[in-house]
């Protein structure tokens, strides 16, 4: 009698388990996606007869989420303009947006998810996740714009890179300095630069620089996560260096900033576009050291006296009154300007697949950004940077976006010589 | 942290079972991992990496609950032993080559034997802590495992020729088995469905899972167990009892070293590369072994089928609440408290109201509420014969 319960009340869970099982005869559908072509263009991922759906993974929450957030909503904005002007191909775009807090095992799982959705990346932020993910870029097809000027990653062709890479700009920017008559030949220079794909590659780019002007160059590593500078800078005070150098957080800039002020240190500041965010440079007492901070680039700072970048900015204002403004927002809106030419292209290839997307943008050449991005862009050449040009900004709290444009688009002969890593040929 | 290893003091002797109820435990557990077994068939790719994820938190949980619970070891150090398994793998069946910018060293084994050798090398790594481990106790034991954590982010950028290096890392051998390979390659299909990389993977994490869980409990149940319980309980009376306090105490910590490395192999394996950390907060840092420390507490120490929910909530709701996030109505990233935030304060939560509430755990809830269930379906006083609400620290699962 127990036993026969027994036995009844062990059944349920097995036979919940085996109707689980039948139940749903029609078990998951293979890959979705196969979008209803209109005949004259083949599809597969992420295109349908009316929309083109493109990702978005960005970094709403972590370290990088006020760039983070200007970027997408540029990216917004750029579809939300496309749209209205008809779209392309004939389709719509729309976009899946995510955060992934900067964290490369939230950024796998949303990827794996959304990857079966969506043609391409519009976005993909941060080099942790970019480095995750490189592989799934590659065996899945997907083109994706990488939010990581490093050079280092330039050996994955499914990688876009909009502009120029940090060991360019740090480049570029020594030698406006030099230009400038800041620092001269022979001079010791103090760079500090985070560990990993962002600081090591900025810190190539100063090596490079150091090398062929006979300068020596004082180099402190760091972890992304420190915070307190005032130990390296007062190094560099006793080494008698003429600029500092930062490829650093927004945060670790302002206290190297600050220790520069506190201890009379008074020489120019250069640091890779990460460097700065005006909300956190120009908040509270960070803004009264900003002031010999440059700021080196290859998209347009937010205020910048660019039509298109004034355009742009109009724009957003309109749309997020509130929100704030960095150099995130010309950029993403120059993102989208480069997928808009990209998938014209495979579009007039008649082919939008993801195999037809990649080809199109492996055969780009001329690609413009209306001076959003420093340079036209070259995606042709494998492993070499797509530009070698930089816009070249002070920090100026009288700005909007913390940023005063002090050149035109800046290339700098040494900047034309320099190999990157993965650049195949002589 | 003192306050919750003495929560788990607890008198040890297993209790008697009914035969009925163990074969009731041994139908659901079938039930349990028969739905597991054809869940590849029914979700999508996403869901499915959320749950490998969850196994890979899973097999690091239990190896932690066992040196927490079982044997009363504080360990911060789970982090370091996830590198050093990942990277022992990434080395063992990685091919000697130039990978971005750093030369990399690689063996070329087969990755089974890899594997292995990862396991075998990550817990040589705890025993090599087994002289700290045995000197110390509680907090002082947990500081001291915590040194681990930042030398492993030390030696992890120090050295670019086993890890990679913190810029690109490398990408470790994906795992084969007498040629079958868990990744992409080949086009298998099981009643329509592709089995590609997701699912092939779900089956190999399953399986890693089942066996870590099936030893775990066998090491509760035997005279491993017993001995650990006792240090944990009195070093005095279990040394008069007989027991080596030293080496069970070095034993706790290589076992549990090991199952860390295993999880190790299985984060690389999952994110498809090995990436030492560009800050303390990454992969293998600090916020890792906190996690894992906090899947032990939620699942209520010293229990493995609770270091497994523990692992199911800490590790699975960020995932799960990024994945759903539209139709939880989480669907505005802009808007700040994205579901990356809302699940860190979730578990957070979790980990207060089990210290609060339960000191044991979902583990004891878990019991109560089966014990509570026995109860009434055999008012006659069978009961007496059902598992009673077992103290904290006790596994029973």
């Amino acid at each position: 009698m127990t036993l026969r319960r027994t036995w009844r009340r062990a059944c349920v869970p097995a036979a919940i388990a085996v109707a689980l099982v039948l139940a749903g005869c029609s078990t998951r559908a293979p890959e979705p996606g196969a979008g209803g072509g209109a005949g004259e263009v083949a599809t597969d991922v992420g295109v349908s007869a009316d929309t083109v759906t493109l990702g978005v993974l960005t970094d709403t929450s972590g370290p990088f989420r006020n760039l983070g957030t200007g970027i997408t909503q540029g990216n917004q904005l750029w579809a939300d303009e496309l749209n209205a002007r008809g779209g392309v191909c004939g389709r719509r775009i729309a976009l899946e947006i995510a955060d992934s807090g900067y964290k490369a095992d939230t950024a796998t799982t949303v990827y794996r998810q959304q990857q079966p959705n969506v043609l391409g990346y519009l976005q993909l932020l941060g080099s942790p996740i970019n480095a995750a993910l490189r592989g799934n870029l590659e065996t899945d097809e997907v083109t994706s714009l990488a939010l990581s000027w490093s050079s280092f990653i330039l050996d994955n062709p499914y990688q876009i890179i909009p502009g120029t890479t940090y060991d360019l700009e740090m480049i570029n920017g020594l030698a406006y300095m030099q230009q400038q008559g800041l620092i001269a030949d022979g001079d010791t220079l103090g760079h500090i630069y985070i560990g990993g794909e962002y600081g090591d590659n900025g810190f190539l780019g100063a090596q490079y620089y150091a090398q062929q002007h006979g300068m020596t160059l004082q180099p402190a590593k760091i972890a992304a996560t420190d915070t307190d500078m005032t130990n390296i800078v007062t190094g560099f005070q006793g080494a008698g260096v003429k600029a500092i150098l930062l490829t650093t957080s927004p945060a670790q800039t302002a206290s190297a900033l600050n220790a520069a002020n506190a201890l009379g240190l008074n020489v120019p500041v250069l640091g890779n576009n990460p460097v700065f965010d005006p909300a956190t440079n120009l908040a509270g007492p960070a803004a009264a050291s900003v002031g010999n901070l440059y700021v080196v680039a290859s998209s347009v700072p937010y205020s910048a006296d660019v039509p298109k970048a004034k355009e742009v900015q109009e724009a957003f204002e309109a749309k997020n009154p509130d929100a704030g403004k960095n150099y995130g927002v010309p950029y993403g809106y120059a993102g989208g300007l480069i997928w808009e030419q990209i998938l014209v292209r495979a579009c007039e290839n008649g082919d939008l697949t993801r195999k037809g997307v990649h080809d199109a943008f492996l055969a780009s050449q001329g690609i413009t950004t209306e001076d959003l991005v420093a340079s036209e862009l070259d995606f042709s050449k494998a492993g070499s940077p797509p530009s070698r040009s930089v816009y070249i900004a002070q920090a100026d709290p009288a700005q909007e976006g913390g940023l005063r444009q002090v050149v035109p688009p800046f290339t700098a002969p040494e900047a034309e010589s320099y190999k990157a890593p993965h650049e195949q040929g002589a | 942290m003192s306050e919750v290893i003495t929560a788990v003091r607890a008198p040890a002797a297993p209790a008697p079972r009914s035969r009925r109820g163990s074969a009731l435990r041994a139908l659901a557990w079938a039930a349990l991992l028969l739905v597991l077994l054809v869940l590849p068939l029914y979700v999508g790719p996403g869901l499915l990496s959320a749950g490998q994820y969850v196994m890979v938190g899973a097999v690091g949980a239990i190896g932690l609950t066992l040196v927490i619970g079982q044997a009363g070891l504080l360990s911060l150090a789970h982090a370091f032993f996830l590198l050093v398994g990942g990277t022992s793998y990434a080395v063992l069946a990685g091919e000697t080559e130039q990978a971005g910018s750093e030369y990399i060293v690689g063996l070329g084994l087969p990755p089974l034997l890899a594997l292995v050798g990862a396991v075998v090398i990550s817990a040589l790594a705890g025993l090599a802590f087994a002289p700290v481990a045995g000197r110390l106790k509680g907090i002082y034991l947990g500081v001291a495992s915590l040194a681990l954590v930042f030398l492993g982010f030390y030696l992890g950028q120090a050295l670019p020729m086993l890890t990679g290096g913190a810029a690109s890392g490398r990408n470790p051998e994906p795992f084969s088995l007498f040629g079958f390979s868990f990744s992409n390659e080949g086009y298998l299909a099981v009643l329509g469905v592709p089995f590609r990389q997701s699912e092939r993977l779900w089956y190999l994490f399953l399986a890693f899972t089942v066996i870590a869980f099936v030893l775990a409990r066998g090491a509760v149940r035997s005279r491993v167990g017993r001995a650990w319980r006792g240090v944990r309980d009195n070093e005095a009376a279990a040394a008069v009892m007989g027991v080596n306090v030293l080496r069970a105490k070095a034993g706790a910590f290589a076992v549990s070293a090991a199952y860390a490395g295993l999880s190790g192999v299985m984060v690389t394996l999952w994110l498809g590369l090995l990436k030492p950390d560009e800050s303390e907060f990454g992969t293998y840092g600090l916020n890792t072994s906190i996690a894992f420390l906090a899947m032990a507490i939620i699942g209520g120490l010293g229990s493995i089928a609770g270091a497994v929910v523990g692992a199911l909530i800490v590790y699975g709701t960020p995932q799960v609440l990024t994945l759903f996030a539209d139709e939880l109505g989480l669907g505005d990233t802009l808007a700040g408290l994205s579901p990356n935030v809302i699940s860190l304060y979730v578990y957070g939560l979790a980990v207060i109201l089990v210290v609060l509430f339960e000191p044991g755990g979902l583990a004891a809830i878990g019991r109560r509420i089966a014990g509570f269930a026995t109860r009434r379906l055999h008012p006659d006083g069978t009961a007496a014969t059902a598992p009673r609400s077992a103290p904290p620290g006790e596994d029973r699962s």
